[in-house]
């Protein structure tokens, strides 16, 4: 088998190791591996690899913001902050169907851009926001499906790492792709709410609702969680001011919400060593699959399956709205297994320098920004795309009780939301070079 | 062909030392084997790990090529960091070639042992820059800034700024995320990497080179000795001391360009008056003679620093 | 047995969660030196009180020197030392979409197979962050800033890779047994934790 084979072959081997329930993270690292040394006749490249890589893939500084945003969460939750902070959402928006899995939406939005991960972003949120959602009466599959799909807006609400590292491979403007990301980060905030009120009509026992609070009580709630704001507010207050790094930020909100929770009595002995455990066990799980992507990943690069992929759907001759479709197409699919960054590394060398010679009618920046905010936007449907789809099964592995073909029913709708605004962009270049336009 | 070598590295395929050195020797030594050799390129770590696993990852056989900084990995050639002593450097083309040649005297065979080099080179002028404007150096008190080496680090914790050493392609996500608001790099990096439009000041020293980091470019000792003799001599024509001056040139010639696009973008370039860069070197003096000290159980340190100088500017035309 | 390595397992989360917490009083000492120092350089700070601002600066108000570093060695070895909890309590994500439909026979053949794998696989992680750890003592490789030997910060790593191989293998030769007795030995999730 040539080398490209092997790396084709392993996407249905890793499926499968996948859906016969080998943990994700395994089962990438073992594929990565076996395939490694597969390319490289014998195991020695493999193991010379994992002699440093799996050292650096833990000691990661961005990276360590997973940990310290778990042990936030859990201090939150003993703390009673959590709940303090649903029972206020919910006061507000409780009426309305929908309302509180919209909060959330917005909270993962929040969360995402300053994180930089949409895997670990949904796995934080949902520590937090899960049993709060089902606590008001939401469905286990619509509340996983609601913070899968909002972990992926992160993307586009700067500082975006990924728009940052797209700006350097196509040397385009980092502050003119942040801007044009702006409209399409709104539409998709948009559209999740639309999809949220559209989901709760057709399916109305899925959200709990209850008649309007009074004004005076709706500000009673918020005058009970003022502790918690202010630490959430200086947190992610001092992130955008740039006070202080997301790491740092991390640090300040573990530290100020577990000073309130040693306040309120919430951490006493036993719950202290429960925060440990969780976070223990929340954290090895994200970063065994951060592990995994990293080594299942480095495989493939080797192979040249996505580099070779990207040179054959360019050398077909194709029109250029084909070649474009064709290269959506492929990375919603490459987005089912490989984590977002690595696939821009390896992919947008290749296409870009092509991609960009062909006409779409627009100059050469605006189409370079236009293009990468769709890539951009596609790779991460990819993360929610059934059946593959890393943060669907992450998300749901935190939520025993839920199957995931509930998940996956529920996460169609999202991925329709999403779809329709990716046909959107397209179709009209306008919608994301707005902006640029009014203001260069 | 018969022999497959991958080639690894950190910056992306577009920014100059990929473009114009390394792609170049690969591209000149495929020509020159007839094909026999075919070299695998994989920029921006697209093998995996980061920046300081490079030296790791040549040793082991997991790249069969690599060129990275010898600063990423503190403590495993630190005869290297003679070059990067504050204003040792003229120009990166004479410096390099005494880069070479004091290897070759000395730590060729020792540091350097379990690799077959290739190349060594340095940059440009190294500069600062920084979000706010830095004259003198005061002005670094409290700036979170960025230095690549291990030398460098001192120099500039001397120099009252709080550093955090990372690899140059975290530079811009850590700009971008507020985790430093300064970094030092040649002018030639910053267009690749976008730090005229992260921050908005750029610091010069005039003629003086503040201060270099030094490169590897090596190859896996093993692979190269399975080669065929005349595949070998192939490597060897292509490799060395003028590979080295050559590679030292090019980065050096790309800072012309890149500081173009920085006054295009109209930032605030400030030119250091002799008068204000003797201040730096003042400042800055300590780190020679701290280094040497330090230095002294493992190696001749202030021999190395003399010839090193000597060698420099001997071939400084 | 069962009890001795839940009670393994569990020390090392909390050890780890120690090591949390340290990495997260560190970073906030840092944050708050960095803002005194930033406070005392500021103008009208030094007009107003200019002895006393000088005097703090000295005694070295600033931020943590190599806090960077400190949290990244602290970090790595926080997740190997969550590893073996993760393990003794199947908290791994993973995907039984089609395997709940399967009988639960062929579902303990999975389990009992994959834990057998996941052990193997923390083996040879353990076995190869001891090789890295051999390299980078053997070239004396430091840290940027704090130039402490980067080999500690693998040693702490490996020990607690150590621990992980052994609770995996553990866990896997409950599977196995539970695969052979047919009985229920272990229980997964946070019941289990
Ligand atoms: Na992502
Ligand atoms: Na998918």
């Amino acid at each position: 088998m040539s080398n490209i084979e092997i790396g084709l072959w392993s996407f249905p081997a890793l499926m499968l190791l996948i859906f016969l329930r080998m943990p994700i993270g395994l089962a990438m690292f073992a594929t990565g591996m076996v395939g490694l040394g597969l390319i490289n006749g014998g195991n020695a490249v493999g193991l010379a690899k994992l002699k440093t890589e799996t050292y650096s893939t833990f000691s990661s500084y961005s990276l360590s913001i997973v940990p310290l945003f778990l042990l936030m969460g859990q201090f939150a939750t003993l703390g009673g902050m959590s709940q303090a902070l649903f029972r206020a959402a919910e006061s507000w928006l409780g009426h309305r169907r929908g309302g509180v899995a919209m909060a959330a939406v917005g909270a993962c939005a929040g969360f995402g851009a300053i994180c930089g991960s949409s895997l670990a972003t949904a796995a934080t949120m949902s520590q937090v926001a899960l049993p709060e959602l089902k606590r008001y009466g939401y469905s286990g599959g619509f509340s996983t499906a609601t913070l899968a799909a909002g972990g992926t807006l992160g993307i586009l609400i700067p500082p975006s790492v990924i728009l940052v590292i797209y700006a350097i491979l196509t040397e385009q403007n980092i502050a003119k792709l942040f801007l044009a990301a702006f409209i399409p980060g709104i539409l998709a905030a948009i559209g999740y709410m639309i999809t949220i009120a559209i989901y709760v009509r057709i399916n109305p026992k899925s959200a709990g609702t209850r008649p309007a609070m009074p004004m005076a009580e709706r500000f009673r709630a918020l005058v009970d969680v003022w502790p918690v704001m202010l630490v959430f507010l200086a947190v992610v207050g001092g992130i955008y001011l740039g006070w202080f790094t997301p790491t740092e930020g991390a640090a300040v909100g573990a530290l100020g919400t577990g000073l309130i929770a040693l306040v309120n009595g919430g951490l006493r002995g036993r719950a202290w060593l429960e925060c440990f455990y969780a976070t223990a066990r929340n954290t090895a799980m994200i970063f065994f699959i951060v592990l995994g992507a990293a080594i299942y990943n480095g495989f493939l690069a080797q192979t040249q399956v996505p580099q070779e992929l990207s040179r054959w759907v360019l050398e077909q001759g194709f029109s250029a709205w084909t070649v474009l479709t064709m290269i959506l197409v492929l990375y919603l699919i490459f987005g089912c297994l490989m984590d977002s960054l690595s696939m821009i590394l390896l992919t947008i060398p290749i296409f870009f320098p092509i991609v960009s010679t062909l006409d779409f009618g627009l100059g050469p920046e605006e189409f370079a920004i236009w293009f990468g905010i769709i890539v951009l936007i596609v790779v991460e449907v990819g993360l929610i795309t059934p059946p593959v789809g890393m943060n669907l099964f992450v998300i749901n592995s935190m939520d025993r009780e839920t199957p995931i073909s509930r998940t996956y029913g529920a996460v169609m709708y999202f991925v329709g939301s999403d779809i329709l605004r990716v046909i959107l962009l397209v179709l009209f270049p306008g919608i994301t070079l707005g902006l640029l336009r009014l203001f260069h | 062909q018969e022999v497959t070598l991958k080639m690894h590295q950190f910056l992306p395929a577009q920014a100059s030392v990929p473009k114009h050195v390394l792609d170049v020797w690969a591209d000149k030594v495929e020509a020159d084997s007839d094909g026999r050799i075919k070299i695998e390129r994989y920029p921006s770590m697209q093998l995996g790990g980061k920046p300081p696993e490079l030296v790791d990852q040549v040793l082991d056989g997991v790249a069969d090529i690599v060129w990275t900084l010898p600063g990423y990995t503190p403590g495993r050639f630190p005869s290297t960091e003679v070059f990067e002593l504050p204003f040792m450097e003229t120009n990166a083309e004479a410096t390099s070639r005494a880069y070479w040649q004091l290897a070759e005297k000395h730590f060729m065979d020792t540091e350097f042992g379990d690799l077959k080099m290739l190349g060594l080179w340095v940059h440009g002028p190294g500069l600062i820059h920084s979000s706010e404007p830095v004259t003198e150096p005061a002005d670094l008190n409290g700036v979170k800034l960025r230095a690549p080496t291990r030398v460098t680090n001192q120099l500039f914790t001397g120099l009252g700024a709080t550093t955090v050493g990372l690899p140059v392609p975290a530079v811009p996500e850590a700009l971008s995320k507020g985790v430093i608001d300064a970094t030092v790099i040649p002018w030639e990096v910053t267009a690749s990497l976008k730090v005229g439009e992260l921050v908005k000041n750029h610091t010069e020293f005039g003629d003086a080179s503040l201060y270099t980091a030094t490169f590897i470019f090596a190859m896996n000792k093993d692979k190269y000795e399975a080669l065929p003799d005349d595949l070998k001599k192939v490597i060897d024509d292509n490799s060395g001391e003028d590979f080295s001056a050559f590679a030292g040139k090019v980065m050096q010639d790309y800072d012309a360009p890149a500081r173009q696009v920085a006054v295009d973008l109209g930032n605030n370039i400030i030119e250091l008056t002799p008068e204000q860069v003797q201040v730096w070197r003042d400042a800055s003096a300590g780190v020679e003679k701290a280094w040497v000290e330090e230095m002294s159980g493992r190696i001749d340190a202030q021999a190395l620093v003399d010839e090193a100088r000597a060698l420099i500017e001997e071939n400084t035309k | 047995m069962t009890k001795f390595f839940m009670t393994l397992a569990r020390a090392m989360a909390v050890l780890g969660g120690v090591v949390l917490t340290a990495i997260m009083l560190l970073t906030c000492l840092s944050v708050l030196g960095r803002g005194g120092n930033t406070f005392l350089h500021w103008e009208s700070f030094e007009a107003l009180a200019p002895g006393l601002s000088a005097r703090l600066l000295e005694t070295g108000i600033g931020p943590i020197g190599g806090d960077f570093e400190l949290v990244e060695a602290g970090m790595a070895f926080c997740i190997f030392a969550f590893l073996p909890l993760a393990q003794i309590s199947g908290a791994h994500a993973s995907v039984d979409i089609f395997t709940s439909y399967m009988p639960e026979r062929f579902n303990r053949v999975l389990s009992a197979l994959w834990e057998v794998l996941f052990a193997v696989a923390l083996v040879v992680i353990a076995w190869r962050l001891y090789e890295g750890m051999a390299s980078k003592m053997r070239y004396g490789e430091t840290t940027f800033i704090l130039q402490f030997p980067i080999w500690w910060a693998y040693g702490a790593s490996f020990a607690a890779a150590c621990v992980a191989a052994l609770v995996g293998l553990f866990t896997a030769a409950v599977r196995v047994m539970e695969l052979a007795t047919g009985r229920t030995i272990l229980v997964t999730g946070e019941a289990g934790a």
